[in-house]
């Protein structure tokens, strides 16, 4: 016999529900209520959050609460809740219930696991530390990914976030043996389609299978209550981890965004009696990040590499949200508005981003000696900004005109054309080596490509192709 | 949002600039006033001094000057840059560094000696930047260069072509059409027969004229060739120092205009930005406040 109760309040996205007091479900139970419409029912689950007293429970809806009454049957299904994971998964597109949503049928899945785990241990951790090329320039050059580490992409509205996660699944996954997984946290729908689209387009690497087929997506998006966008990176995560733990195989986590699974915490949180902290948000902001983030990890069974895109707020990085996400991850990729503006896409800030493996150590003298020239290079440019304002790029010191004139065209050699972007280009997307990226970077720190114009730099490969472009421009004069 | 100390930091610092820039456009119009009357008082003498050797070389005369004669075989040529002491002039120091760095490029291809006379600290630093060696070096030349001063180069450079060691002289330096309009030029002083600068009406007039000018020469020609030669050419050189003299105040002044201009606008779009911060920065602080007492009474 199922442990039944009943609803007593509903307050925006959480509803309390009173149970025997001798067998109250425990929390992050889910329960579930069978909510009337019209003449339809459909089940509304609930997450229980708070133990409220005298057999009173306060769950957060995982779903839309219009149309609850009180009174009305709640059932504790005895477990939090849990999404079907392993092989029947690929190719499917789930809700954060793990329920499919893509129309094709039930999901076959041998095992459900629940979406709350604790992270693993220290001794399981892997202590790997692997560069992982991803052929753009930018990336590879100053903020290196981690095979089996997480990477951030923050940047303000606007700004290619979205776009620069899609390449990197175009990239990396259609190179990749191993299995993908994609959560959408509060973004728009319109994306998720756009991206699953291209998904069943693209193919990997000569094997003639769509991306696809080594891939499952878990939406939970802004049209959903904040329940289920608190839950649904959880949801995604469960799956990757099944890969990683029982396949062994390198498993990649995209999230795509991050920062609207602090947002949804935030929205529940004053709902569940917690007193806001900073700028508003829960108190418990740091925890849910943490343990959400702790459990993207690489273990000695498997690894998983994730990228992770994160909104900042009114482009101000030391928000708390996008904040307590950044200690978290190996490299971190900040998007700069006024880079934007510039055309140059993707707007990486050279100097703001940074990564863990950035060391001699890991990527090697060579590389960590032109990344930090190149970085120097823009810093200095950076500061005789407000001079150049002033009074003019003559005044420098021919030393600064040096500078300022490398740096120009760094700059605009860190753009760099997207397979994903070639409608809005025109330009078909370019990979590029790490050995070729490291050494066109040294050929123009050197001053070997000083005569180029600016606007060759734009857009292009390797440095070569700078030049094919600055003779293309030359005959076109 | 950026952070309001940060602003008003950077906001003070562009202050301080526009006081510099602001203190030197007043001092670059005081001088360029005196400069500029020093320059047109001279520029009537130069004007018909060279139009007196140009009628002198064309009255067919049978007698001639060295400085007159171009040398058959050109081996060494000699470019004077004339840059300023200072900066925060905009583009005069870079346009003359620039031309004369091409014009060199040029000399060299033709000629197989090369020598460099700069003047004024800037170009002296540009050209020890861009590596190239130079034969003399002259830093005594302010907003009022002195004929003393000149003349002493000049006869350097007439003993030398005298003398066989020079084959040709080039100047760079910025010409003075107007206040509006200065430009970094090119002259070849040296050998004179090429009589650049001859103002073109006068030229025109000089050529009816010269049908009737005739010329009494007394005590002999030579004697006068003698003296009114080397005189053109010395007052040549000065002329080209007073030109840079003033254009190099100008441009300050027109430098300094815009560069005041600029950092005006910059601290208030600095100002804005800044007021913005820190009301929102209030505006976060309250708000945390007041949701914070809310959360304690409900």
């Amino acid at each position: 016999m199922a442990n039944t109760g009943h609803v007593t309040q509903v307050i925006g996205s959480t509803f309390d529900a009173e149970f025997p007091e001798d067998n109250l479900p425990a929390i992050y139970n889910a329960v579930t209520v069978e909510v009337k419409e019209g003449e339809k029912t459909r089940t509304l689950t609930g997450e229980i959050s708070k133990q409220l007293g005298g057999g009173r429970v306060r769950c957060v809806a995982l779903g839309s609460t219009e149309g609850m009454v009180r009174g009305q049957a709640c059932v504790d299904t005895g477990g939090p809740v849990s999404v079907p994971v392993g092989q029947a998964t690929l190719g499917r597109v789930f809700n954060m219930l793990g329920e499919p949503v893509d129309g094709r049928g039930d999901v076959a899945a041998e095992e459900h696991r629940p979406i709350h785990r604790s992270a693993p241990k220290v001794e399981e951790l892997s202590t790997n530390t692997e560069l992982f090329p991803t052929g753009i320039k930018v990336i590879d050059l100053l903020t290196p990914f981690v095979r089996g580490g997480k990477a951030g992409l923050f940047g303000g509205a606007g700004l290619g976030k979205t776009v620069i996660l899609t390449e990197l699944i175009a990239r990396i996954a259609s190179s990749h043996g191993g299995y993908s997984v994609f959560a959408g946290v509060g973004e728009r729908t319109r994306e998720g389609t756009d991206l699953w689209n291209e998904m069943q387009e693209a193919k990997i690497g000569d094997t003639g299978k769509s991306v696809i087929e080594q891939t499952c997506m878990v939406f939970g998006q802004m049209n959903e209550p904040p329940g289920s966008r608190l839950r649904v990176a959880l949801s995604a995560l469960t799956m990757a981890e099944y890969f990683r733990d029982s396949t062994g195989a390198d498993t990649l986590l995209f999230v795509d965004n991050i920062f609207r699974f602090s947002q949804a915490g935030s929205e529940v949180s004053a709902l569940l009696g917690r007193m806001p902290s900073a700028v508003g948000y829960q108190p418990t902001l740091a925890t849910e990040m943490g343990a959400l983030q702790e459990r993207i990890a690489s273990t000695n069974k498997g690894a998983i590499t994730s990228v992770q895109a994160v909104y900042v707020p009114a482009d101000d990085p030391t928000d708390p949200a996008p904040a307590t996400a950044f200690g978290q991850l190996d490299a971190f990729i900040y998007l700069e508005r006024s880079i934007s503006e510039k055309g140059i896409y993707p707007a990486v800030d050279p100097l703001a981003s940074s990564s863990r493996i950035l060391d001699p150590q890991y990527v090697g003298e060579r590389h960590y000696t032109i990344a930090r020239r190149v970085q120097t290079t823009l810093q200095r440019y950076r500061e005789l900004q407000d001079i150049i304002a002033i009074l003019g790029v003559d005044e420098l010191a021919e030393e600064d005109k040096l500078v300022v004139h490398r740096a120009r065209r760094i700059e605009r050699f860190l753009s760099q054309p997207f397979f994903v972007a070639e409608v809005f280009t025109g330009k078909k997307g370019e990979d590029t080596t790490i050995e070729d990226t490291i050494r066109s970077f040294e050929e123009i720190c050197d001053g070997k490509w000083d005569h180029l114009p600016e606007q060759a730099f734009m857009y292009v490969g390797a440095v070569e192709q700078a030049e094919e472009q600055a003779k293309q421009m030359a005959a076109k004069a | 949002m950026a952070n309001p100390r940060a602003l008003d930091k950077r906001r003070k610092s562009i202050r301080n600039i526009k006081k510099i820039t602001r203190t030197m456009e007043l001092i670059a119009t005081a001088r360029f006033k005196k400069a500029m009357d020093r320059a047109s008082a001279a520029t009537a003498y130069t004007d018909r001094i060279t139009q007196v050797v140009a009628d002198l070389a064309n009255a067919g005369l049978e007698v001639s000057h060295p400085l007159l004669e171009e040398h058959k075989e050109k081996k060494n040529g000699a470019l004077l840059v004339l840059t300023a002491n200072r900066g925060l002039c905009g583009g005069y120091n870079g346009n003359v560094i620039r031309m004369g760095t091409k014009r060199r490029q040029e000399m060299m291809n033709e000629l197989s000696e090369v020598t460099l006379d700069v003047s004024g600290k800037r170009g002296i630093s540009g050209f020890k930047f861009r590596e190239v060696e130079m034969n003399q070096q002259f830093l005594q030349f302010e907003d009022q260069p002195a004929y003393d001063e000149v003349e002493n180069i000049a006869n350097a450079y007439l003993q030398k072509y005298i003398s066989g060691e020079l084959d040709r002289l080039d100047v760079v330096y910025t010409q003075f059409h107007s206040i509006a309009k200065q430009t970094a030029v090119v002259e070849t002083l040296l050998p004179m027969g090429t009589l650049e600068g001859v103002p073109e009406t006068e030229a025109k007039s000089g050529d009816e004229k010269q049908s009737e000018a005739v010329y009494e020469f007394v005590p002999s020609a030579e004697s006068i060739l003698e003296e009114v030669v080397p005189t053109s050419f010395k007052v040549k050189l000065f002329k080209c120092f007073l030109d840079a003299a003033v254009s190099e105040q100008i441009a300050r002044m027109v430098a300094m205009k815009s560069a005041t201009e600029n950092a005006n606008e910059m601290i208030k779009s600095l100002s804005m930005t800044y007021n913005r911060a820190r009301q929102s920065k209030i505006t976060g602080e309250i708000m945390e406040v007041i949701g914070g007492v809310e959360a304690l009474e409900g």
